[in-house]
């Protein structure tokens, strides 16, 4: 960088002329640290829209809420297998009905206010009434329920389901519910209800006892943290920390010259010879799962996709290693819906394997008559920067040269996500996140649940994935596994989506270390070094 | 909003035009691409949509002198395939432009009035607002497809025309022989057809002539951004979108980038010329919209 | 003064109508902002749906939201970007500055350059020098913006590295004190002279790319009105009387050619604008573009409203001001 100006003289030369503008670039300036803490550079592509955390529901924010705010539980590092306390330790009871917090130590929020079974409580009720996009958390999936949160005593606390619930540990990790300080956002304007106001405050000061405070917050460029000096876990190596929004290629050369220390997009082309010196790069599974969607509503399939045995036809016809050719190396097929980090994930499946001659005779036993499908798939997102336009052109051509007709209708995800949403488009590609780290978040692929309603697969339809789906949310213990396996193999044996890909995820780093990819909230600004 | 003075009768001297070596140079370039649309079949290119996922970022060689993209396709191929959308959509979105914004343009000159303030008061509002950015919230309204961002482009380039017709048809209306013409009993539209028309016809061509690299500019724009062209059609804004987030892969944009410059390039020498040719005084009076 | 007070009311009715368009087109995309903004779950809970609808106003008819949003306007008020969740003018305060402070870096190059080019292709008219001139010119209106950019972004940042890369700061600067929202004037006022160099070399790259354009089109226009005036009799007159040629150029040609080379200024004021959409995408740059690019995709109602007001705002405010300036200097032209 120090070379700069001089470079860039040459470059402006007849720019030069413009007094009013350069009259102040003196030739000096090339010192490269404003600020005597050490800073850490992170970039990241946005998708932020708001720090408060019972509203915020998007990758980014789950980064800056971690970073923020404590929760009731945790994982450590990349293991989402196994809760472990944080601000309280648990106990499940037997009907695995109710799980019990208890206050785990002393934590204090960045006011100085000690952190209370109150704050807790409030901050979880205050994630139901405010109905924003992290309300379904604290609520059964099912029934729509908002699960009982109860005080009951100035060390403990309860959260109730309806119905047995295994997941609850697993869930209360996640950083929308980051438990706020109750005192201070009264103050401003926050409440437990739809009237809650403290969303503007909360994007310009936090009010946790995380390890970072919020120092400045622009949800399309970046946010800045400094240390909470009122936190009481481990003093994080870097007391300044950036959160850049900075696109992919950008990320590539801000890591080489060190103008960032740790880059979270990079895809595999992007990353390929990039390990040298003190760069390193960090190769994980990512736990997103692109899947393919065939509408089963007689209406909208054209009379082709729901029959079962076009989708057979398309479950073979795909070629699964182009496409994790395309995601890089490090991506995998997953065997059904679930991820294959997950409890209960399933290795492979024979129904969704590449075959082009099943493909073309299940495509014969389906009276496929040559008709156009149409397939959707989102143009401004990506699988973990894998270009959807990418993916479906790939399958496009897998299904072409398997004899049928594909229209490819890219969509901006808003305008996608509403046809989608009302089950009106035959095919197409899309992708889910976990919500938490159980199976249990993966049975809305079901007949007659939210996502197989959007493939018009309605509840009458394929009893025998609704019976193991059933049997799977029924089972406790050791036989939840084999349970949801079971439920994967009916699905793929007679169901609307295809599980497609999971993509290779990378961290690149220049001279730091510590970073641990995690499924729920990429990665941990605190445990960087 | 300036009235342009027009000397009487300016036929287009277009021999005069062709002796320039920047529209010899235009042409030259403009026909070679005609022909390569016509003759991409033949030409014994590799198919622009055939896949080879294993081949995929390949820098140039022999084997794909433009390299391959995402999908292993061959970038050379797809280049040559792209000028199928971009040449007949420009010249379907010029001419329509042409026409809509010359029709609204005649009208409300020779007409004037409320009409006329209707017209133009439009007109303003259009241009009043971001050429791309309308374009954009139309083709998302529309839906992603070449077609429709040529009709987004349409809503917002019409009114370049209008304002130009309008300027010339006032400036012919007040010609002695025009008034002469109402004089001796010639409707509106007679007196509009024989005498204004062919007056403002040149002027209105070399217009259109000018706008081809600026509209080609936007519809690439408009791919560019993802609101134009549907995969996997090549379509060389798209392509340039493409290389994008593969830097490391740095054909991938230049080769359709240079394909864009060299069409719009000779669309803009033989303008040039032709507004030369025209009258170099007015080259003031005859400018399209911009990227 | 009733030549302007009528301009004057004619923008107020092209900016509501600039409003009405914008209303109606967002309204005719097939999809509702509540998916935009609502996650997987969230907007399967009909509860969520109808409070989030509520709270947007959007549970109104069309018609009411439309007086609604004009009501807002009328106090300054234009409502809560979706996408951000910031109050929109909050969002055009820090995204407008970025675009301007680009844009007219753009447009102070291409003035400068473009003018001295034309200057020397008209006194050496048909010369070599001249032929070159006009070559660049139709290079610079010929080149696709998006392109130039991306092309001039791997030259210099990924291959060269003469500049730094996207955005308007390095991350390890915070932005300078808030004043005119420039970062470079800013960083100026604030005494900080690392931020400012910081700043101008973030600006160079995409502001040279933005220029390219409107230098094009200056050089055109700028030559064909200083080769009218140099075949004027006056002018001619004071050349063959020997006149120093400085005081030819700065007396009679600039001067002369200074209307069309206004009317040129106030065109690529808009035109900078829009090319700011695709320099901005490339270059992450954090204004109007880059804003109106994701509002216009995530149906973000208010933030596109937002854009479109104030990018009216500002064209038929450059506009109002040129021709006032032609009203003064050329009594002739009146309401066109």
């Amino acid at each position: 960088m120090n070379h700069l100006p001089a470079r860039l003289a040459a470059l402006t030369a007849t720019a030069a002329a413009v007094a009013l503008i350069v009259s102040g670039c003196s030739a000096g300036g090339g010192s490269t640290q404003s600020s005597s803490s050490k800073t850490l550079v992170v970039d990241n592509t946005f998708d932020l829209k708001t720090s408060d955390p019972a509203r915020a529901f998007e990758l980014t924010g789950s980064i800056v809420d971690k970073a923020l705010y404590e929760t009731a539980l945790t994982f450590e590092g990349s293991d989402v297998t196994k809760p472990v306390p944080q601000l309280t330790t648990y106990t499940m009871s037997d009907d695995n009905k109710t799980i019990t917090l208890t206050l785990n130590g002393k934590h204090v929020f960045s006011s100085g206010n000690p952190v209370t079974i109150d704050d807790i409580v409030w901050s979880y009720k205050r994630v139901q009434g405010i109905a924003g996009n992290p309300s379904f958390l604290l609520t059964n999936l099912s029934t729509g329920k908002p699960f009982a949160i109860e005080k009951t005593s100035d060390t403990t606390m309860t959260i109730t389901d309806t119905a047995a619930n295994p997941a609850l540990p697993f869930i209360l990790p996640n950083p929308s519910l980051g438990v706020l300080d109750e005192k201070t956002l009264e103050q401003h304007g926050g409440t437990t209800d739809k009237t809650d106001s403290a969303e503007q405050y909360l994007n310009g000061t936090s009010a946790g006892s995380g390890p970072y405070e919020l120092s400045s917050y622009n949800a399309t460029s970046k946010v800045v943290f400094k240390l909470n000096p009122k936190y009481v876990g481990t003093k994080p190596a870097f007391g300044r920390v950036v959160l850049n929004n900075v696109t992919g290629p950008s990320q590539k050369t801000d890591v080489q010259g060190n103008q960032a220390q740790l880059a979270l997009n990079l895809n595999s082309q992007q990353v390929s010879g990039l390990e040298s010196g003190s760069i390193k790069v960090a190769k994980f599974t990512s736990s997103n799962l692109g899947y393919l969607w065939l509408n089963q509503n007689a209406s909208v399939s054209g009379g082709v996709t729901n029959q079962p045995d076009f989708v057979k036809a398309v479950r073979h016809a795909i070629d699964y290693k182009s496409l994790q050719t395309i995601a890089g190396t490090g991506s995998t097929q997953p065997g059904g819906m679930v991820p294959s980090q997950f409890l209960g994930s399933l290795a492979s499946d024979e129904n969704n394997t590449t075959d082009s001659a099943a493909a073309k005779s299940d495509l014969q036993s389906s009276g496929y008559k040559g008709q156009t499908i149409t397939l959707s798939y989102p143009t401004d997102a990506t699988l973990d920067g894998v270009s959807f336009a990418d993916m479906a052109q790939s399958v496009q051509s897998n299904l072409e040269s398997a004899g049928v007709k594909v229209k490819l209708n890219g969509l901006p995800i808003a305008t996608l996500l509403d046809s989608f949403r009302a089950g009106k488009l035959q095919a197409g590609l899309m992708y889910w996140g976990p919500d938490f780290p159980d199976p249990s978040d993966y049975v809305t692929f079901s007949p007659g649940e939210g996502l197989g309603l959007r493939a018009g697969w309605t509840k009458d339809m394929s009893p025998s994935v609704t019976k193991a789906k059933e049997a799977a949310i029924a089972a406790q213990g050791d036989a939840r596994a084999s349970a949801y396996e079971a439920w994967q193999k009916a699905a793929n044996a007679d169901g609307a989506f295809v599980p497609l890909l999971q993509a290779a995820r990378y961290q690149v780093t220049n001279g730091v270390s510590g970073n641990v990819p995690n499924a729920i909230w990429t990665v941990d600004l605190a445990t960087v070094e | 909003m300036t009235a342009v003075q027009l000397p009487r009768r300016r036929a287009l001297r277009v021999p005069v035009a062709w002796r320039r070596p920047a529209a010899i140079a235009g042409s030259v370039v403009l026909l070679a691409w005609v022909l390569v649309a016509l003759l991409d079949p033949l030409l014994g290119l590799q198919d622009p949509l055939q896949q080879s996922v294993g081949d995929a970022f390949r820098a140039p060689s022999a084997a794909h002198p433009f390299g391959t993209d995402a999908l292993g396709r061959d970038v050379l191929s797809r280049t040559l395939w792209g000028v199928r959308s971009s040449l007949p959509l420009a010249v379907a979105l010029v001419a329509g432009s042409l026409v809509v914004g010359s029709v609204l343009g005649a009208v409300a000159g020779y007409l004037g009035g409320a009409v006329d303030e209707v017209i133009m008061r439009i007109a303003d509002l259009v241009f009043a607002f971001p050429t791309i950015i309308l374009a954009m919230v139309v083709a998302a309204a529309l839906g992603p497809s070449l077609l429709n961002a040529v009709v987004a482009l349409l809503v917002v380039s019409w009114p370049n025309y209008a304002r130009v017709m309008r300027s010339l048809v006032l400036g012919a209306r007040g010609q002695e022989y025009v008034v002469a013409g109402r004089l001796l009993g010639a409707g509106p539209f007679t007196s509009l057809r024989r005498d204004v028309l062919p007056n403002v016809s040149a002027p209105m061509l070399v217009l259109a002539m000018l706008d081809f690299g600026n509209q080609i500019l936007l519809l690439a724009g408009l791919s560019f951004l993802g609101l134009g062209a549907v995969p996997p059609t090549p379509e060389w804004g798209s392509m340039v979108a493409d290389g994008v987030t593969q830097f490391s892969s740095w054909w991938l944009a230049t080769f359709p980038g240079l394909a864009i410059f060299s069409v719009v390039v000779a669309f803009n020498l033989i303008g040039d010329s032709l507004r030369d040719a025209l009258d170099p005084r007015t080259a003031g009076a005859v400018q399209g919209s911009s990227i | 003064m009733r030549y302007i007070a009528i301009r004057l009311g004619l923008s107020v009715v092209l900016l509501i109508g600039v409003t009405i368009i914008t209303f109606v087109l967002t309204n005719l995309v097939p999809a509702s902002p509540v998916t935009a903004a609502l996650g997987e779950r969230a907007a399967g809970d009909p509860k969520i749906v109808a409070a989030y609808k509520a709270a947007q106003g959007l549970d109104k008819p069309l018609p009411v939201q439309y007086f609604v949003y004009l009501g807002h306007l009328l106090q300054g008020n234009l409502g809560t970007s979706i996408g951000t969740r910031n109050p929109v003018t909050q969002d055009l305060a820090y995204a407008f500055p970025a675009t301007a402070e680009l844009a007219i870096f753009a447009i102070v190059i291409a003035v400068v350059v473009g003018l001295v080019l034309a200057l020397v292709a008209a006194l050496r008219r048909n010369r070599l020098s001249d032929q070159l001139i006009r070559a660049v010119s139709v290079v610079g209106i010929s080149v696709p913006t998006f392109w130039l950019a991306v092309a001039a972004y791997f030259l210099f940042f990924f291959v060269l590295h003469w500049v730094p890369g996207s955005g308007r700061l390095s991350a390890i600067y915070d932005a300078p004190p808030r004043v005119t929202g420039f970062f470079t004037i800013d960083a100026l006022l604030a005494g900080e002279p690392d931020v400012f160099a910081d700043a101008f070399a973030h600006l160079v790259l995409p502001g040279l790319v933005l220029a390219v354009y409107t230098l094009g089109l200056l050089v055109r226009f700028a030559r064909s009105s200083i080769l009218d005036v140099l075949n004027q009799d006056h002018v001619r007159a004071a050349r063959a009387k020997g006149l120093p040629a400085h005081r030819v150029i700065t007396a009679y040609l600039l001067r002369g050619a200074l209307l069309p080379i206004l009317t040129i200024v106030g065109l690529a004021f808009g035109s900078l604008l829009s090319g700011a959409v695709l320099t901005e995408q490339v270059f992450a740059w954090g204004g109007i573009g880059q804003y109106a690019y994701r509002a216009s995709t995530s149906l973000d109602l208010p933030s596109i409203m937002g854009v479109g007001l104030i990018v009216g705002l500002v064209y038929i405010t450059v506009n109002f001001v040129i021709d006032v300036i032609y009203g003064f200097v050329d009594p002739r032209v009146r309401v066109g």
